[in-house]
């Protein structure tokens, strides 16, 4: 295959579905990276919005808020500005580097273990809307285990042949 | 109401598409070749690629046209995908009918004599171990570790039948 050129957080080989959505103050404020899961929210006007995904899936963010590929080009802040992401459900097969790279329990402890993907893991959204394909309700206590919310699938291990990117088919 | 006749000179005929892109498929597959509708599975790759191999049971996506069809002799696609090592994978919402499915249990075709399976409409289906459509949970009939199979890739539309040339319609939701 041709070298795949990877400069933004979602690099996409098919694209399937796509809604501009608001996003939530929250959103705003913080920004995100493109990959990011989320989830719908009540909105106070009559908007579809959604925030920050944790584990349960409406969809993933396409674009991040400000990526480096979108510095000084006419995109440059109009996601924040506007308040709106670009939301991405249906089956995509795209790579990412928005994902969990080490496990739950040592990112809350430490010392931090990798979390090794392999082709045909199923994926699911951490509790902090990142790809990861392990079930963060079950490990973490909450009450909503187990994490029945299966997202998408490994296409493509993270390795230096692919800049550590995460394949994935979404199932969204 | 009666359908007009359907052609069904492929392995696959499509009656609503989904969602397809082009994947490498593994050297067995290039050498041993396909059928249109055989279930793959992704795989691991020495190349920045996306590879496939005939599925297990696990979740994937099917392939559109078999490797040697006879729709296909005498094209300019003859032989087209194994030489260079590609196929179709179709994923999403298809509405299609198939030859590539299970036509005897999983335990009469290891032991004989084989016993027809008997497919109804809304049978949810899996991949066979060998990447075909089926009714069967062969991860739990095998005694696989991964037992049971939870992939759940389609619905029976319309079993098979000599009005459909033993055809099965499929709704699939991969």
């Amino acid at each position: 295959m041709t070298e795949l050129l990877r400069t933004r957080n979602c690099t996409v080989f098919y694209r399937s579905d796509a809604i501009a959505v608001a996003v939530s103050t929250t959103m705003l404020a913080s920004g995100w990276a493109g990959g990011q899961g989320v989830q719908w929210v009540d909105s106070p006007i009559d908007a579809f919005q959604v925030s920050y995904s944790d584990g349960i899936f409406s969809g993933f963010l396409l674009w991040g808020s400000a990526e480096s590929s979108d510095q000084y080009v006419s995109f440059t802040g109009s996601h924040v500005e506007y308040g709106f992401g670009v939301l991405c459900s249906g089956s995509w097969l795209m790579s990412t580097d928005t994902y969990e790279r080490h496990t739950y329990a040592s990112r809350q402890s430490g010392p931090l273990v990798p979390i090794t993907y392999v082709e045909g893991d199923k994926l699911l959204f951490s509790l902090r809307g990142y790809w990861t394909k392990e079930d963060e309700f079950t490990i973490s206590g909450d009450p909503r285990a187990p994490n029945q919310h299966f997202s998408g699938i490994v296409t493509q291990r993270p390795s230096a042949l692919n800049s550590m990117y995460l394949g994935v088919q979404t199932t969204v | 109401m009666a359908s007009p006749e359907q052609f069904r000179t492929r392995d696959c005929v499509v009656l609503v598409k989904g969602d397809t892109y082009p994947v490498t498929v593994s050297e067995a597959m290039a050498s041993a070749g396909w059928r249109g509708g055989q279930g793959v599975r992704w795989t691991a790759s020495v190349k920045d690629e996306f590879l496939v191999g005939y599925g297990d049971g696990s979740y994937g996506g099917f392939i559109l046209w078999g490797s040697d069809e006879t729709s296909d002799r005498f094209t300019s696609i003859t032989m087209n995908q194994p030489s260079y090592r590609f196929a179709v994978q179709a994923v999403g919402s298809w509405l299609f009918m198939t030859t590539t499915y299970e036509r005897h249990t999983y335990a009469s075709r290891q032991s004989g004599p084989l016993v027809p399976i008997t497919y109804s409409a809304n049978d949810k289906l899996l991949f066979s171990l060998r990447g075909y459509w089926t009714n069967e949970n062969e991860w739990s009939l095998s005694g696989d570790p991964r037992a049971p199979n939870t992939n759940i890739l389609g619905y029976v539309v319309q079993i098979p039948t000599v009005i459909t040339d033993n055809f099965l319609t499929i709704q699939t939701v991969i």
